[in-house]
């Protein structure tokens, strides 16, 4: 398996944000959107699964989204936003019609081809679940080419819970085993409640741990706890891919603000195997 | 499923496959085979605590009944699991409700023979309480990291 990280050509000069239009707009929780975006200037974007873009409001300000769909056409894109600061409050409230920047691809995506022949499990808690949707999706292209395909995703609670429709679609489609929980039900509830490192023990019967590859994407605790739980499972470091998040902000690693480690999240991640990380999960001054 | 005896379950349950032909025996000897609908409850709370059961089927929401606002279930248990511990612990009455939210299937042990078991063969005892001690463990970890609410609104940006 390959370990290194993957640097992206940006296309044109790395800090000019390109015109994009908001061609569709779809609701996915109380505070949370799915735009899809199309280039206004003929851009030919090869975004990769787990890589992110910043999408800018003009006037505004400008913030680190996961490309959370695949192109249903050259230079389209798809985002999933929530709407948390003042830059993503704007983004959500976007609509059809409405311009904004885009720069990238950046940083490294999910390790699809290294999964060829293997067992994949995708493991999500709450937003985590966008950036792996789109490993998912680019998953189901070439459902062919995987063994056992586990979904996992833990949300706050019900309401919480994205591409609900999605979901259960690709359940009953594609030969994928998804097991959801949240850790606040509400009344109409009758799935599982709890975290989502306790889906892993629910599903070792799936997957040959020396033959996967597990994608984590979530909260930094709750991947903390996942990483543990595939371990106790045999799934050797070297197979453990997360996707960080820190204050990404050039996007090609100058600016710094995304340093962990010896890593630029921007470049050197935002997707990195665990048997990288390992070495500095206990410094918590990163 | 249906058909096969609390010995074959226990053969094959995670919590007690590991141990010796024997032992599996002895347990079977004070278990027995039930089978809950959607809602059926296996306890309740306040309920004197009088069994203890292997899920090997199906799935259980643990929860408690809060006034005005019905069951709130505070997290599920699946097959290969283990549910009730208040049956060890004095004035063993149940602290919380299990309700099946599917069709459950359960290895139903009587508490006052298990306890008598325990105190006739202490390895074997102490084996099960380890066990039961980890799954203690497995759920506080997860009730902690419910209490930090991970989903909760990240940083503003």
């Amino acid at each position: 398996m390959d370990h290194r990280a993957l640097t992206t050509q940006v296309t044109g000069s790395p800090f000019v944000p390109l015109p994009f239009l908001v061609i569709g707009r779809r609701r996915e929780t109380r505070d949370t959107v799915t735009l899809r975006l199309r280039s206004l200037c003929d851009a030919t974007l090869h975004a990769q699964p787990g890589q992110f873009m910043m999408l800018s409001v003009y006037g505004i300000g400008e913030v680190p989204i996961s490309i959370s769909g695949l192109p249903r056409r050259p230079g389209e894109l798809e985002h999933t936003i929530r709407a948390v600061g003042s830059v993503t409050r704007h983004l959500v409230a976007l609509h059809r019609g409405d311009h904004i920047g885009v720069r990238g691809p950046f940083g490294t995506g999910w390790p699809l081809e290294a999964a060829y022949g293997q067992d994949v499990l995708l493991i999500a808690g709450g937003l985590g679940l966008a950036p792996l949707r789109s490993a998912l999706v680019a998953i189901l292209r070439e459902r062919w080419r995987y063994r056992q395909v586990v979904v996992l995703y833990g949300a706050r609670s019900p309401a919480d819970l994205l591409y609900r429709r999605d979901l259960s679609g690709w359940q009953q489609r594609a030969k994928i085993t998804v097991y959801v929980t949240v850790d606040h039900p509400d009344p109409s509830w009758r799935g599982q409640v709890g975290v989502v490192p306790n889906l892993i023990r629910q599903v070792t019967a799936l997957f040959e741990p020396t033959n996967t590859v597990a994608m984590i994407c979530g909260p930094e605790i709750m991947m903390r706890f996942t990483v543990r739980e595939l371990q106790k499972h045999g799934i050797p470091d070297e197979r453990i891919f997360l996707s960080l998040e820190r204050n990404m902000q050039c996007g090609i690693g100058l600016c710094g603000h995304c340093q962990f480690g010896p890593f630029f999240l921007c470049k050197d991640g935002p997707v990195l195997p665990y048997s990288r990380l390992a070495p500095y999960r206990d410094i918590r001054e990163l | 499923m249906n058909d096969r005896s609390p010995l074959e379950l226990l053969a094959t349950h995670p919590f007690t496959a590991d141990l010796s032909e024997d032992q599996q025996a002895h347990l079977a000897t004070c278990a027995r085979i039930a089978h809950y609908a959607p809602d059926d409850y296996l306890l309740r709370e306040g309920q004197p605590a009088t069994a203890f059961y292997l899920i090997v089927s199906g799935l259980v929401s643990i929860e408690l009944f809060v006034p005005g606002h019905g069951p709130r279930p505070l997290q599920t248990v699946e097959g290969g699991s283990a549910v009730g511990w208040s049956w060890m612990l004095a004035p063993s009455r149940w602290e919380f409700d299990a309700r099946a939210l599917e069709p459950t299937t359960a290895v139903v042990f009587d508490a006052e023979q298990l306890r008598a078991l325990f105190r006739e063969d202490c390895c074997l005892g102490l084996r099960l309480v380890q066990r039961l001690l980890f799954v203690v463990t497995e759920r506080l970890k997860a009730a902690r990291l419910q209490l930090l609410d991970l989903y909760g609104p990240p940083r503003e940006r």
